[in-house]
Protein backbone atom coordinates (compact mmCIF):
# COMPACT_ATOMS: atom_id res chain seq x y z
CA UNK A 1 0.00 0.00 0.00
CA UNK A 2 2.82 2.32 0.98
CA UNK A 3 4.54 1.54 -2.29
CA UNK A 4 1.43 2.36 -4.27
CA UNK A 5 0.96 5.63 -2.44
CA UNK A 6 4.56 6.63 -3.07
CA UNK A 7 4.25 5.93 -6.72
CA UNK A 8 0.99 7.85 -6.89
CA UNK A 9 2.54 10.84 -5.13
CA UNK A 10 5.55 10.86 -7.39
CA UNK A 11 3.38 10.46 -10.42
CA UNK A 12 1.23 13.38 -9.38
CA UNK A 13 4.26 15.54 -8.65
CA UNK A 14 5.77 14.62 -11.99
CA UNK A 15 2.62 15.49 -13.85
CA UNK A 16 2.27 18.81 -12.07
CA UNK A 17 5.86 19.63 -12.85
CA UNK A 18 5.34 18.61 -16.44
CA UNK A 19 2.53 21.13 -16.50
CA UNK A 20 0.03 19.67 -18.91
CA UNK A 21 -3.35 19.93 -17.20
CA UNK A 22 -5.92 17.78 -18.93
CA UNK A 23 -8.39 20.59 -19.35
CA UNK A 24 -6.04 23.02 -20.99
CA UNK A 25 -5.89 21.74 -24.53
CA UNK A 26 -3.79 23.54 -27.08
CA UNK A 27 -4.10 27.26 -27.45
CA UNK A 28 -5.66 28.53 -30.65
CA UNK A 29 -4.07 31.91 -30.12
CA UNK A 30 -0.51 30.76 -30.47
CA UNK A 31 -0.64 30.08 -34.19
CA UNK A 32 2.45 28.13 -35.19
CA UNK A 33 4.78 29.62 -37.77
CA UNK A 34 4.10 28.12 -41.17
CA UNK A 35 7.13 26.66 -42.87
CA UNK A 36 7.36 27.68 -46.51
CA UNK A 37 8.00 24.11 -47.63
CA UNK A 38 4.91 22.85 -45.76
CA UNK A 39 2.63 25.44 -47.37
CA UNK A 40 4.12 24.86 -50.82
CA UNK A 41 3.65 21.11 -50.58
CA UNK A 42 0.20 21.34 -49.01
CA UNK A 43 -1.08 23.64 -51.75
CA UNK A 44 0.55 21.46 -54.40
CA UNK A 45 -1.25 18.44 -53.01
CA UNK A 46 -4.53 20.40 -52.95
CA UNK A 47 -4.10 21.44 -56.57
CA UNK A 48 -3.11 17.95 -57.76
CA UNK A 49 -6.10 16.51 -55.91
CA UNK A 50 -8.40 19.07 -57.53
CA UNK A 51 -7.18 18.04 -60.98
CA UNK A 52 -7.61 14.35 -60.20
CA UNK A 53 -11.09 14.87 -58.74
CA UNK A 54 -12.12 16.95 -61.77
CA UNK A 55 -10.90 14.18 -64.05
CA UNK A 56 -12.72 11.50 -62.03
CA UNK A 57 -16.10 12.77 -63.17
CA UNK A 58 -17.40 12.40 -59.61
CA UNK A 59 -19.62 14.99 -57.91
CA UNK A 60 -19.01 13.67 -54.40
CA UNK A 61 -16.10 11.74 -52.91
CA UNK A 62 -15.09 10.61 -49.44
CA UNK A 63 -11.71 12.31 -49.08
CA UNK A 64 -8.90 11.47 -46.64
CA UNK A 65 -5.58 12.85 -45.53
CA UNK A 66 -2.65 11.46 -43.56
CA UNK A 67 -2.24 13.97 -40.75
CA UNK A 68 -0.65 11.62 -38.29
CA UNK A 69 1.55 8.53 -38.38
CA UNK A 70 -0.80 5.69 -37.45
CA UNK A 71 1.47 3.04 -38.93
CA UNK A 72 1.82 1.29 -35.59
CA UNK A 73 -1.91 0.60 -35.74
CA UNK A 74 -1.71 -0.61 -39.33
CA UNK A 75 -3.54 2.51 -40.57
CA UNK A 76 -2.52 4.70 -43.49
CA UNK A 77 -4.89 7.68 -43.21
CA UNK A 78 -6.10 9.64 -40.22
CA UNK A 79 -8.99 11.91 -41.13
CA UNK A 80 -11.79 12.09 -43.67
CA UNK A 81 -14.54 14.35 -44.88
CA UNK A 82 -16.91 14.69 -47.80
CA UNK A 83 -15.74 16.63 -50.84
CA UNK A 84 -18.11 17.80 -53.53
CA UNK A 85 -18.03 19.91 -56.65
CA UNK A 86 -20.13 23.07 -56.84
CA UNK A 87 -20.32 26.16 -59.06
CA UNK A 88 -17.61 28.74 -58.41
CA UNK A 89 -19.46 31.91 -57.53
CA UNK A 90 -16.43 34.08 -58.29
CA UNK A 91 -15.87 32.59 -61.75
CA UNK A 92 -18.95 32.08 -63.90
CA UNK A 93 -18.88 28.67 -65.53
CA UNK A 94 -16.17 27.37 -63.21
CA UNK A 95 -16.47 24.85 -60.42
CA UNK A 96 -14.74 24.42 -57.08
CA UNK A 97 -14.40 21.54 -54.63
CA UNK A 98 -15.43 22.08 -51.04
CA UNK A 99 -14.95 19.79 -48.06
CA UNK A 100 -17.34 19.29 -45.16
CA UNK A 101 -15.64 17.81 -42.11
CA UNK A 102 -15.46 17.89 -38.35
CA UNK A 103 -12.47 19.42 -36.59
CA UNK A 104 -11.33 19.36 -32.99
CA UNK A 105 -10.88 22.78 -31.38
CA UNK A 106 -7.24 23.20 -30.46
CA UNK A 107 -6.98 20.05 -28.39
CA UNK A 108 -10.08 20.78 -26.28
CA UNK A 109 -12.89 18.31 -25.70
CA UNK A 110 -15.11 19.95 -28.31
CA UNK A 111 -15.36 19.93 -32.08
CA UNK A 112 -17.24 21.76 -34.82
CA UNK A 113 -18.23 21.25 -38.44
CA UNK A 114 -16.31 23.24 -41.06
CA UNK A 115 -16.78 23.86 -44.74
CA UNK A 116 -13.34 24.38 -46.25
CA UNK A 117 -11.45 24.38 -49.51
CA UNK A 118 -9.05 21.66 -50.60
CA UNK A 119 -6.26 24.07 -49.66
CA UNK A 120 -7.30 24.18 -46.02
CA UNK A 121 -7.91 20.44 -45.97
CA UNK A 122 -4.32 19.70 -46.97
CA UNK A 123 -2.62 22.58 -45.19
CA UNK A 124 -2.90 20.79 -41.92
CA UNK A 125 0.51 19.71 -40.69
CA UNK A 126 0.50 16.52 -42.71
CA UNK A 127 2.46 13.43 -41.86
CA UNK A 128 2.53 12.38 -45.50
CA UNK A 129 1.64 14.56 -48.49
CA UNK A 130 -0.86 12.08 -49.76
CA UNK A 131 -4.56 12.20 -50.56
CA UNK A 132 -6.92 9.26 -50.85
CA UNK A 133 -10.56 9.09 -51.81
CA UNK A 134 -13.37 6.73 -52.57
CA UNK A 135 -15.85 7.58 -55.30
CA UNK A 136 -19.29 6.46 -54.09
CA UNK A 137 -21.71 4.90 -56.56
CA UNK A 138 -23.80 7.40 -58.54
CA UNK A 139 -26.83 6.63 -56.35
CA UNK A 140 -24.86 7.31 -53.15
CA UNK A 141 -23.45 10.53 -54.61
CA UNK A 142 -26.95 11.65 -55.59
CA UNK A 143 -28.16 11.02 -52.02
CA UNK A 144 -25.26 12.92 -50.44
CA UNK A 145 -24.96 15.93 -52.75
CA UNK A 146 -28.08 17.86 -51.62
CA UNK A 147 -27.15 17.28 -48.01
CA UNK A 148 -23.66 18.72 -48.62
CA UNK A 149 -24.87 21.68 -50.68
CA UNK A 150 -27.36 22.67 -47.98
CA UNK A 151 -25.44 22.04 -44.79
CA UNK A 152 -26.96 25.07 -43.10
CA UNK A 153 -25.81 26.62 -39.83
CA UNK A 154 -26.18 25.78 -36.17
CA UNK A 155 -29.33 27.88 -35.88
CA UNK A 156 -30.79 26.48 -39.06
CA UNK A 157 -29.10 23.09 -39.39
CA UNK A 158 -29.39 21.20 -42.61
CA UNK A 159 -29.29 17.42 -42.59
CA UNK A 160 -25.49 17.38 -42.66
CA UNK A 161 -25.44 18.95 -39.19
CA UNK A 162 -28.25 16.90 -37.65
CA UNK A 163 -25.95 14.21 -36.25
CA UNK A 164 -23.15 16.52 -35.10
CA UNK A 165 -22.41 16.07 -31.39
CA UNK A 166 -20.00 18.59 -29.90
CA UNK A 167 -18.28 16.54 -27.15
CA UNK A 168 -15.19 15.05 -28.75
CA UNK A 169 -12.79 12.27 -27.95
CA UNK A 170 -10.06 11.28 -30.37
CA UNK A 171 -10.79 7.54 -30.16
CA UNK A 172 -14.49 7.56 -29.27
CA UNK A 173 -16.30 4.23 -29.20
CA UNK A 174 -17.94 3.61 -32.56
CA UNK A 175 -21.21 2.40 -31.01
CA UNK A 176 -21.69 5.01 -28.31
CA UNK A 177 -23.21 8.49 -28.40
CA UNK A 178 -21.18 9.96 -25.50
CA UNK A 179 -18.54 11.51 -27.74
CA UNK A 180 -18.11 11.82 -31.48
CA UNK A 181 -14.80 11.94 -33.30
CA UNK A 182 -14.47 13.36 -36.80
CA UNK A 183 -14.63 10.18 -38.86
CA UNK A 184 -17.56 9.01 -36.76
CA UNK A 185 -19.56 12.13 -37.61
CA UNK A 186 -18.82 11.51 -41.29
CA UNK A 187 -19.94 7.90 -41.37
CA UNK A 188 -23.06 8.57 -39.27
CA UNK A 189 -23.92 11.45 -41.60
CA UNK A 190 -23.39 9.17 -44.59
CA UNK A 191 -25.90 6.79 -43.00
CA UNK A 192 -28.40 9.63 -42.64
CA UNK A 193 -27.90 10.60 -46.27
CA UNK A 194 -28.68 7.07 -47.41
CA UNK A 195 -31.44 6.35 -44.89
CA UNK A 196 -33.51 9.53 -44.42
CA UNK A 197 -35.71 7.89 -41.74
CA UNK A 198 -32.77 8.22 -39.33
CA UNK A 199 -33.76 11.90 -39.15
CA UNK A 200 -37.49 11.33 -39.34
CA UNK A 201 -38.88 11.81 -35.82
CA UNK A 202 -39.35 15.40 -34.67
CA UNK A 203 -38.47 16.63 -31.20
CA UNK A 204 -35.75 14.05 -30.58
CA UNK A 205 -32.29 14.61 -29.25
CA UNK A 206 -29.21 14.00 -31.33
CA UNK A 207 -28.43 10.83 -29.35
CA UNK A 208 -31.57 9.06 -30.58
CA UNK A 209 -30.77 9.95 -34.17
CA UNK A 210 -27.16 8.82 -33.77
CA UNK A 211 -28.30 5.52 -32.30
CA UNK A 212 -30.40 4.88 -35.39
CA UNK A 213 -27.48 5.81 -37.66
CA UNK A 214 -25.21 3.43 -35.75
CA UNK A 215 -27.79 0.65 -35.95
CA UNK A 216 -28.00 1.18 -39.70
CA UNK A 217 -24.20 1.04 -40.00
CA UNK A 218 -24.11 -2.22 -38.02
CA UNK A 219 -26.88 -3.64 -40.18
CA UNK A 220 -24.90 -2.69 -43.29
CA UNK A 221 -21.83 -4.49 -41.97
CA UNK A 222 -19.58 -1.60 -41.02
CA UNK A 223 -16.81 -2.73 -38.65
CA UNK A 224 -14.67 -0.21 -36.75
CA UNK A 225 -10.95 -0.69 -36.32
CA UNK A 226 -9.93 -2.32 -33.02
CA UNK A 227 -6.88 -0.42 -31.79
CA UNK A 228 -4.70 -2.12 -29.21
CA UNK A 229 -4.12 0.57 -26.60
CA UNK A 230 -2.78 -0.57 -23.25
CA UNK A 231 -3.65 0.79 -19.80
CA UNK A 232 -0.62 3.04 -19.41
CA UNK A 233 -1.12 4.68 -22.76
CA UNK A 234 -4.81 5.14 -21.97
CA UNK A 235 -3.99 6.69 -18.63
CA UNK A 236 -1.38 8.93 -20.18
CA UNK A 237 -3.74 10.15 -22.85
CA UNK A 238 -6.53 10.78 -20.40
CA UNK A 239 -4.35 12.67 -17.96
CA UNK A 240 -2.52 14.83 -20.42
CA UNK A 241 -5.03 15.64 -23.14
CA UNK A 242 -8.52 17.10 -22.90
CA UNK A 243 -9.60 15.42 -26.12
CA UNK A 244 -8.86 11.87 -25.01
CA UNK A 245 -11.33 9.78 -23.02
CA UNK A 246 -12.11 6.09 -22.88
CA UNK A 247 -15.09 6.02 -20.51
CA UNK A 248 -17.46 5.53 -23.45
CA UNK A 249 -15.92 2.16 -24.28
CA UNK A 250 -17.52 -0.95 -22.75
CA UNK A 251 -15.48 -2.21 -19.80
CA UNK A 252 -14.93 -5.67 -21.19
CA UNK A 253 -13.35 -4.25 -24.34
CA UNK A 254 -11.52 -1.37 -22.67
CA UNK A 255 -9.86 -3.60 -20.08
CA UNK A 256 -8.87 -5.99 -22.86
CA UNK A 257 -7.03 -2.99 -24.42
CA UNK A 258 -9.46 -3.16 -27.34
CA UNK A 259 -10.46 0.35 -28.46
CA UNK A 260 -12.96 0.21 -31.29
CA UNK A 261 -13.19 3.46 -33.20
CA UNK A 262 -14.06 4.75 -36.68
CA UNK A 263 -10.99 5.02 -38.90
CA UNK A 264 -10.50 6.08 -42.51
CA UNK A 265 -9.10 2.70 -43.46
CA UNK A 266 -12.10 0.83 -42.01
CA UNK A 267 -14.56 3.20 -43.71
CA UNK A 268 -12.83 2.83 -47.09
CA UNK A 269 -12.78 -0.97 -46.77
CA UNK A 270 -16.46 -1.05 -45.82
CA UNK A 271 -17.54 1.27 -48.66
CA UNK A 272 -15.90 -1.06 -51.16
CA UNK A 273 -17.04 -4.28 -49.44
CA UNK A 274 -20.65 -3.12 -49.25
CA UNK A 275 -20.75 -1.94 -52.85
CA UNK A 276 -21.43 1.67 -51.80
CA UNK A 277 -18.21 2.88 -53.40
CA UNK A 278 -15.24 1.91 -55.49
CA UNK A 279 -11.66 1.05 -54.61
CA UNK A 280 -9.70 3.77 -52.79
CA UNK A 281 -7.75 6.08 -55.12
CA UNK A 282 -4.44 7.46 -53.94
CA UNK A 283 -2.41 10.49 -54.92
CA UNK A 284 0.99 11.19 -53.36
CA UNK A 285 3.36 14.01 -54.13
CA UNK A 286 6.69 12.73 -55.44
CA UNK B 1 12.19 3.50 -2.12
CA UNK B 2 14.77 3.27 -4.87
CA UNK B 3 12.56 0.71 -6.52
CA UNK B 4 9.58 3.01 -6.18
CA UNK B 5 11.43 5.86 -7.80
CA UNK B 6 12.44 3.66 -10.65
CA UNK B 7 8.87 2.49 -11.12
CA UNK B 8 7.54 6.04 -11.04
CA UNK B 9 10.15 7.23 -13.49
CA UNK B 10 9.25 4.39 -15.80
CA UNK B 11 5.56 5.22 -15.60
CA UNK B 12 6.25 8.88 -16.29
CA UNK B 13 8.47 7.98 -19.22
CA UNK B 14 5.71 5.91 -20.73
CA UNK B 15 3.19 8.66 -20.11
CA UNK B 16 5.39 11.21 -21.79
CA UNK B 17 5.57 9.08 -24.90
CA UNK B 18 1.94 8.00 -24.75
CA UNK B 19 0.58 7.35 -28.23
CA UNK B 20 -2.81 8.86 -27.49
CA UNK B 21 -2.01 12.54 -27.42
CA UNK B 22 -3.73 15.75 -28.32
CA UNK B 23 -0.75 17.08 -30.20
CA UNK B 24 -0.59 15.81 -33.72
CA UNK B 25 -4.31 15.14 -33.61
CA UNK B 26 -5.07 14.51 -37.22
CA UNK B 27 -8.50 16.07 -36.94
CA UNK B 28 -7.41 19.32 -35.38
CA UNK B 29 -8.39 22.69 -36.77
CA UNK B 30 -6.19 23.19 -39.76
CA UNK B 31 -3.07 25.31 -39.52
CA UNK B 32 -4.33 27.26 -42.49
CA UNK B 33 -6.29 29.54 -40.22
CA UNK B 34 -2.84 31.02 -39.70
CA UNK B 35 -2.03 31.30 -43.41
CA UNK B 36 -1.47 35.03 -43.93
CA UNK B 37 -3.39 35.71 -47.12
CA UNK B 38 -2.37 39.09 -48.53
CA UNK B 39 -3.61 41.45 -51.21
CA UNK B 40 -1.58 43.57 -53.56
CA UNK B 41 -1.97 47.29 -52.90
CA UNK B 42 -2.68 49.37 -55.98
CA UNK B 43 -3.09 53.12 -55.91
CA UNK B 44 -3.28 53.17 -52.15
CA UNK B 45 -5.95 50.50 -51.69
CA UNK B 46 -5.78 46.75 -51.47
CA UNK B 47 -7.19 45.00 -54.50
CA UNK B 48 -8.20 41.45 -55.15
CA UNK B 49 -5.41 40.04 -57.26
CA UNK B 50 -7.96 38.71 -59.74
CA UNK B 51 -8.15 42.13 -61.28
CA UNK B 52 -4.55 43.15 -60.77
CA UNK B 53 -1.50 41.90 -62.61
CA UNK B 54 1.05 40.57 -60.18
CA UNK B 55 3.72 43.22 -59.59
CA UNK B 56 6.93 42.47 -61.40
CA UNK B 57 8.77 42.32 -58.09
CA UNK B 58 6.80 39.18 -57.14
CA UNK B 59 6.87 37.45 -60.49
CA UNK B 60 10.21 35.68 -60.32
CA UNK B 61 10.73 32.61 -58.18
CA UNK B 62 13.73 32.94 -55.94
CA UNK B 63 13.76 36.75 -56.12
CA UNK B 64 15.05 38.44 -53.00
CA UNK B 65 13.10 41.40 -51.63
CA UNK B 66 13.71 43.68 -48.71
CA UNK B 67 11.01 45.18 -46.50
CA UNK B 68 11.35 48.96 -46.90
CA UNK B 69 8.51 50.12 -44.65
CA UNK B 70 5.92 48.57 -42.35
CA UNK B 71 2.81 50.65 -41.88
CA UNK B 72 -0.08 49.83 -39.54
CA UNK B 73 -3.50 50.64 -40.91
CA UNK B 74 -7.03 50.27 -39.61
CA UNK B 75 -7.34 47.00 -41.49
CA UNK B 76 -3.93 45.50 -40.80
CA UNK B 77 -0.42 46.06 -42.04
CA UNK B 78 0.91 47.37 -45.33
CA UNK B 79 4.39 46.28 -46.36
CA UNK B 80 6.42 48.09 -49.00
CA UNK B 81 8.82 45.62 -50.58
CA UNK B 82 11.73 46.30 -52.92
CA UNK B 83 13.48 43.80 -55.16
CA UNK B 84 17.17 43.78 -54.33
CA UNK B 85 18.34 43.25 -57.91
CA UNK B 86 16.68 46.23 -59.61
CA UNK B 87 14.79 48.27 -57.05
CA UNK B 88 11.32 47.29 -58.35
CA UNK B 89 8.79 48.02 -55.61
CA UNK B 90 5.37 46.73 -54.63
CA UNK B 91 3.10 46.90 -51.61
CA UNK B 92 0.97 44.22 -50.01
CA UNK B 93 -1.63 44.41 -47.29
CA UNK B 94 -1.96 41.80 -44.58
CA UNK B 95 -5.09 41.56 -42.46
CA UNK B 96 -4.65 42.23 -38.75
CA UNK B 97 -4.90 38.54 -37.90
CA UNK B 98 -2.51 37.50 -40.66
CA UNK B 99 0.17 39.92 -39.62
CA UNK B 100 -0.22 39.07 -35.95
CA UNK B 101 1.94 35.96 -35.97
CA UNK B 102 4.76 37.40 -38.01
CA UNK B 103 7.48 39.70 -36.78
CA UNK B 104 8.33 42.11 -39.56
CA UNK B 105 10.55 45.15 -39.62
CA UNK B 106 12.22 47.31 -42.23
CA UNK B 107 15.26 45.51 -43.51
CA UNK B 108 13.77 42.01 -43.26
CA UNK B 109 14.86 39.89 -46.22
CA UNK B 110 11.97 38.23 -48.03
CA UNK B 111 12.17 35.51 -50.67
CA UNK B 112 9.61 34.86 -53.41
CA UNK B 113 8.26 31.39 -54.26
CA UNK B 114 6.00 31.12 -57.29
CA UNK B 115 3.68 28.11 -57.03
CA UNK B 116 0.65 27.02 -59.03
CA UNK B 117 -1.75 28.61 -56.56
CA UNK B 118 -0.01 31.97 -56.29
CA UNK B 119 3.01 33.59 -54.70
CA UNK B 120 4.47 32.85 -51.29
CA UNK B 121 6.60 35.44 -49.56
CA UNK B 122 8.85 34.03 -46.84
CA UNK B 123 11.33 35.28 -44.29
CA UNK B 124 13.79 32.81 -42.76
CA UNK B 125 11.91 29.83 -44.16
CA UNK B 126 8.55 30.89 -42.73
CA UNK B 127 5.61 32.19 -44.72
CA UNK B 128 4.82 35.86 -44.14
CA UNK B 129 2.28 36.25 -46.92
CA UNK B 130 0.43 34.23 -49.53
CA UNK B 131 -0.95 36.07 -52.55
CA UNK B 132 -3.34 33.63 -54.21
CA UNK B 133 -4.11 33.72 -57.91
CA UNK B 134 -7.46 32.57 -59.33
CA UNK B 135 -6.40 28.95 -58.88
CA UNK B 136 -5.34 29.57 -55.31
CA UNK B 137 -8.54 31.38 -54.43
CA UNK B 138 -10.55 28.43 -55.74
CA UNK B 139 -8.65 26.18 -53.31
CA UNK B 140 -9.27 28.34 -50.26
CA UNK B 141 -12.44 28.62 -48.22
CA UNK B 142 -12.80 28.49 -44.47
CA UNK B 143 -16.16 28.59 -42.75
CA UNK B 144 -17.15 27.24 -39.37
CA UNK B 145 -20.76 26.05 -39.49
CA UNK B 146 -21.39 25.12 -35.85
CA UNK B 147 -20.41 26.83 -32.63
Amino acid sequence: MKTKLSIAALLLAGLLAWGAPAHAGRSCDAAPALKTATVERGLQLAESTRQALDASGAQVVVLARAGQDLGKYGLRYSHLGFAWRQPDTSQPGGTVWRVLHKLNQCGTREAAIYRQGLGEFFLDDLWRFEAAWVVPTPAVQAALLPLLLEAGTEDRPGRALRLHHKPYSIASYAWSTTYQQSNQWAIETLALGLEPSIDAAAGEGVAARRQRAQAWLQFKGYQPTALNIGPLARLGGRLTAANVAFDDHPNEKRFADRIETVTVDSVFAWLQRSGLGGAPQRLALP
Amino acid sequence: MKKNLLAAALVLGILCSAPVRAHGDASAVSAVSALPVASVVVGGSAAASAVVALPVAFSTAGAVLVVKTVESTARGTVLLLERASDGAQASIELGARAAGGVSLAAGTVVTVSVIGAGVLLSAAGEVIAFIPNALGRALLHNERLTR
